[in-house]
């Protein structure tokens, strides 16, 4: 056998949780790849923030050994992010692989984005593995969701593996059913070559590193490479394989996992789905599914201490070397100051770069809402992209306004129906398809404005569902609203980055409840705050924040001067959380308003 | 023992300090007091204090150059309390001649001492004003028997009147503490503060009551015993009693005093002019170049401690730039001058609302608070305290009092 057939790619998709890198854990364990020492949970998950919320948000790919009657063969496990705003990169690590093992919790059973991912390996043909997990369980329903995966892939219960990746349960019949049914890759070793990126990494020592996925010929250490999407050309520094570190080698072929280390300061030179040939000999056709990552959600990130603007962007500037789908700009906000606007792949995204930059960067931060691009077509015959409210144009200079639509799945538990069709109809989301996964769950389809989900929807679908519903989505297209800026004025000025776009018919309410919301989360201060919402000129709702009354005048006795300046430290450290707008403090928490109004 | 002041250049000519004397004994405990203080005592115990007070300004004068050599001299002293004359005449007059009395003093010094009415006697009088007090501060805090009652004093108005007038037949300048409580009344008020212009007091500590966790008075309004007094209520009274004591020739110099031309308390102003003052005594607070101490409150901890030849305090700060730089943003706001524009936060949207509300006023490169404006005084702190940025840092200043550290003690060197 060549070392080719004896290789296997392939790729684990999972719902969030469903035990995904606890079951990579696992593998390396069995395999050897993992000893003692290295043992401590989900290795692959290197980020803290990754281990903490228990996602993966980057590829790890992985290369390990086992024999199987006597035969030593390499398996290749491509780790992929679990979440639907990464749903680009799943793509590509699929395209990377052969096989992939659809992994199902034993209590919770098919999940929305069990499904969604497992049409995507479908499409690109793998080889569909059934995997049930977490078997060990007092609750594990082992044949319901066997009969579940059975509807989904047409499989027999019996072809369905029964693991526990907690105790190791049926991982030794799992790596046999790898070897036995996951095809090994094809290709020419000999041919022009041609590789696919499936993820990058910035390293400080060796620049931008590629990993790749190399379909035809062979890539050798020296090359010069071309990157046929982004036309550059770079040399070949260092190639190798992984391990649990990368492993330098001399060369990489045909139906192997690897990387090669490029030395461009950027990752953005480094784009995921591009192919990789030889600058001399190159490929005819680059690999197809190539996309350019696209920002979905936008905020303003601004420095509560105007002073720590720089620090900021070199902040954004560091995560950008690893996170291509970064975007941002420097903006100015009349009420915030000096920030970036900055573009995500969605509401997650936004959460984990926030959270970093607060928590690496040891930096306080302004958020404002998410919002979505929206196109603008003015009277004087222009289109604008539109991702910050303040700078919608006047509906007097506004022809139409198209937001971005996205297809949303939704499984929910059958009592649950009527909640889930409730709140999305109240979301403007129109109704497309319903369907019986079994006797107890349903898929639900929605068209729904991304604007929509990204302000609540989520949060929503969970506390309706009692946490059951799980939800996927992808885009659809831009479409025609009847979109209108609603306005919040603080003092009687308007603070650009409270305004936000909202439908004309729930208009009036959105007013009264933000004026309602920001009047509890702005604290009583120094001066009244009134607060006001308006739509063009017209106000709709308005209220006040009293102003403190007396404090006390106490004498100064004794000098007891230490006391006092303590406290006012205190208080003053109580404020590193709240924004100086005008005259008035505002806190972080008020820029989020709009996420937290009842409807 | 070395000190910086004996290492540096030549001392130049500086502004001496003051000295704070703590007296902890009370004959009885006023509802609504939160100080160090204590209404268990004898004489064997007020006397072992007094000697231990003495002992404390030993050692700190052993370990501070500039309090023995003398070339700073020190322009005021304060015996405050609890209740300083509640010690026997000549264990006061031991207290002041044990440690003020060894300091080198300028001409005309300012020394005052708390007193209540009703321990404050003839034979007090006589011997304090023999030991070189020249100011009395008396513990009136009203003239109506129903608001002593509720504050749990012990005096009564009469007894009140007669201690005033007899501060006014010794001393040269006497000051009186009135306090807004429950029950105060705007006409009633106005009334007893002519009557103390009349007995000669030119000077009036004037504050509001403030309720202090702890104190039986918080818990009788914790409980419903007595109405929590209502803020506008409260204002409006302060707001007119200010008025009223200005009409009567009381200039409000500070947030809670008022004096007739002359009669301010220069040692007063050492606390938010950021002077040094040498403070003694148990739960005395003091401060002397960058650094604020404050003493062991406990009685018996403070003796053991002096008797064993250690400094009592209980905490010590040394300021850095940022906290320097607060004191000299919050501090001064206390006062009628009010504080300089270039040490408050450079915020013009804030400065300008806060005038324009009648909060404070912008004059002559200064921000000083309107009688409203400091009913708000710790709002008023507080939002500039949060303004402020960080600026160019200042250089430390020496005042007249400051010190080294003491070798072997680390950072706990004496200051004072």
């Amino acid at each position: 056998m060549t070392e080719m057939e004896r290789t296997r790619n392939f790729c684990i998709i999972a719902h969030i949780d469903h035990g995904k890198s606890t079951l990579a854990d696992r593998l390396l364990e069995y395999t050897g790849t993992l000893t003692g020492k290295d043992l401590k949970a989900q290795v692959l998950d290197s980020m803290d923030l990754e281990q903490e919320r228990g996602i993966t948000i980057k590829s790890h790919p992985i290369r390990m050994t086992y024999a199987a009657a006597g035969v030593p063969y390499v398996l290749n496990l491509i780790d992929t992010p679990g979440h639907v705003d990464f749903n680009y990169e799943v793509s590509r690590s699929l395209a990377a692989c052969e096989g992939a093992l659809l992994v199902v919790d034993a209590v919770q059973g098919v999940q929305a984005q069990t499904i969604n991912n497992l049409y995507l390996a479908v499409e690109h043909g793998l080889t569909i593995l059934p995997v049930i997990n977490k078997i060990d369980l007092a609750a594990a329903r082992p044949e319901y969701v066997a009969d579940q995966l059975g509807d989904l892939i047409g499989c027999q219960r019996s072809e369905v593996l029964m693991v526990s990746a907690k105790s190791g349960a049926g991982i030794d019949d799992l790596l046999a059913a790898i070897i036995a049914q996951v095809p090994p890759p094809a290709g020419d070793p000999e041919a022009p070559v041609k590789a696919l990126i499936f993820d990058s990494l910035f390293d400080p020592y060796v620049g931008a590193v590629a990993y790749l996925r190399v379909m035809e010929g062979t890539l050798r250490k020296g090359d010069k490479v071309k990157l046929i999407r982004q036309d550059r050309v770079h040399d070949v520094g260092e190639i190798g394989w992984f391990r649990l570190q990368r492993v330098p080698r001399q060369h990489l072929s045909a139906g192997e996992v690897g990387y090669i280390a490029t030395g461009a300061k950027d990752v953005r030179h480094i784009r995921v789905g591009d192919t990789v040939t030889l600058a001399e000999r190159p490929c005819a056709q680059p690999l197809p599914g190539y996309a350019e990552a696209k920002p979905m959600v936008f905020s303003g990130f601004y420095p509560t201490d105007n002073d720590a603007y720089n620090e900021l962007k070199d902040a954004l500037q560091k995560l950008q070397l690893n996170d291509a789908s970064l975007t941002w700009e420097p903006e100015k906000s009349a009420a915030l100051g000096f920030g970036f606007r900055c573009g995500f792949l969605g509401l997650l995204h936004m959460e984990i770069v926030q959270e970093r930059l607060e928590r690496e960067y040891d930096l306080n931060l302004i958020a404002t809402l998410p919002n979505v691009e929206y196109e603008v077509d003015t009277k004087d015959g222009r289109t604008l992209l539109v991702e910050n409210p303040a700078l919608m144009p006047s509906p007097h200079d506004t022809l139409q306004i198209r937001e971005p639509i996205v297809r949303a799945t939704v499984i929910t538990p059958k009592e649950f129906i009527g909640n889930v069709i409730q709140i999305t109809l109240e979301r403007r989301g129109v109704q497309k398809k319903m369907e019986y996964i079994d006797t107890e769950r349903v898929t639900l389809e929605f068209d729904l404005p991304l604007n929509e989900l990204v302000v609540d929807y989520y949060d929503k679908l969970k506390s309706v569902t009692k946490g059951y519903a799980s939800l996927d989505y992808e885009y659809l297209a831009h479409r025609p609203g009847d979109l209108i800026r609603l306005d919040l004025l603080i003092n009687g000025d308007p603070v650009d980055a409270l305004a936000c776009i909202v439908h004309r018919d729930g208009a009036y309410n959105w007013g009264l409840e933000l004026c309602r919301k920001l009047k509890e989360l702005i604290p009583r201060q120094m001066f009244q705050v009134a607060i006001q919402a308006s739509i063009g000129t017209r106000v709709v709702a308005r209220t006040t924040v009293k102003p403190f009354r007396k404090n006390v005048t106490a004498k100064c006795y004794g000098g007891d001067i230490s006391r006092k300046r303590k406290l006012l430290e205190k208080q003053k450290e109580g404020k590193r959380r709240m924004k100086q707008v005008g005259a008035v403090e505002i806190p972080q928490e008020a820029f989020m308003a709009l996420l937290k109004v009842e409807r | 023992m070395t000190a910086v002041s004996a290492q540096g250049p030549p001392p130049r000519r500086r502004p001496g300090g003051g000295v704070y004397l703590h007296v902890p004994f009370c004959a009885s405990l006023c509802s609504y007091c939160h100080f160090p203080r204590t209404d268990r005592h004898d004489a064997a115990s007020r006397r072992r204090v007094v000697e231990a007070v003495l002992a404390e300004f030993a050692l700190r004068r052993d370990a501070c150059a500039t309090l023995r050599d003398g070339r700073r001299p020190a322009l005021t002293c304060y015996v405050g309390g609890g209740t300083p004359s509640v010690l026997e005449p000549d264990l006061f007059v031991r207290l002041l001649q044990g440690t003020w009395g060894r300091l080198a003093r300028s001409p005309r010094p300012e020394v005052t001492a708390e007193a209540n009415p009703e321990s404050f006697d003839e034979g007090r009088a006589d011997a304090w004003r023999e030991a070189g007090v020249g100011r009395v501060s008396l513990g009136v805090q009203s003239l109506d028997a129903d608001v002593l009652r509720l504050l749990g004093r012990r005096c009564d108005p009469d007894r009140a009147r007669a201690a005033l007038r007899l501060a006014a037949a010794r001393f040269p300048r006497v000051s009186a503490d009135w306090i807004l409580a429950p029950g105060c009344r705007r006409e009633r008020l106005a009334r007893e503060f002519a009557e103390a212009r009349e007995l000669g007091v030119g000077h009036v500590s004037f504050y509001i009551l403030e309720l202090h966790a702890g104190t039986p008075l918080a818990a009788d309004v914790a409980a419903g015993r007595l109405p929590r007094p209502r803020d506008a209520e409260v204002e409006s009274l302060y707001l007119g009693a200010c008025e009223d004591l200005e009409r009567l020739g009381y200039r409000q110099y500070e947030i809670s005093n008022f004096c007739l031309p002359g009669q301010r308390s220069r040692h007063n102003a050492a606390y938010w002019r950021r002077t040094p003052y040498l403070g003694l005594g148990p739960g005395a607070h003091g401060f002397a170049g960058n650094r604020r101490y404050a003493n062991v409150a406990d009685l018996t901890r403070y003796v053991a401690e002096v008797e064993a030849g250690r400094l009592p305090e209980a905490r010590a700060d040394r300021l850095g730039p940022a906290a320097r730089r607060l004191e000299r943003m919050f501090l001064p706001l206390r006062t009628a001058a009010g504080a300089p524009l270039r040490d408050l936060p450079a915020n013009d949207a804030v400065l300008a609302r806060g005038e324009a509300e009648g909060l404070w006023r912008r004059a002559r490169g200064r921000l000083a608070l309107t009688p409203r404006g400091r009913l708000r005084i710790d709002d008023v702190e507080s939002l500039f305290a949060g303004l402020a940025r960080s600026g160019p840092v200042d250089t430390p200043k020496s005042f007249g009092l400051t010190c080294g550290a003491v070798p072997g003690t680390g950072a706990t060197g004496a200051a004072g």
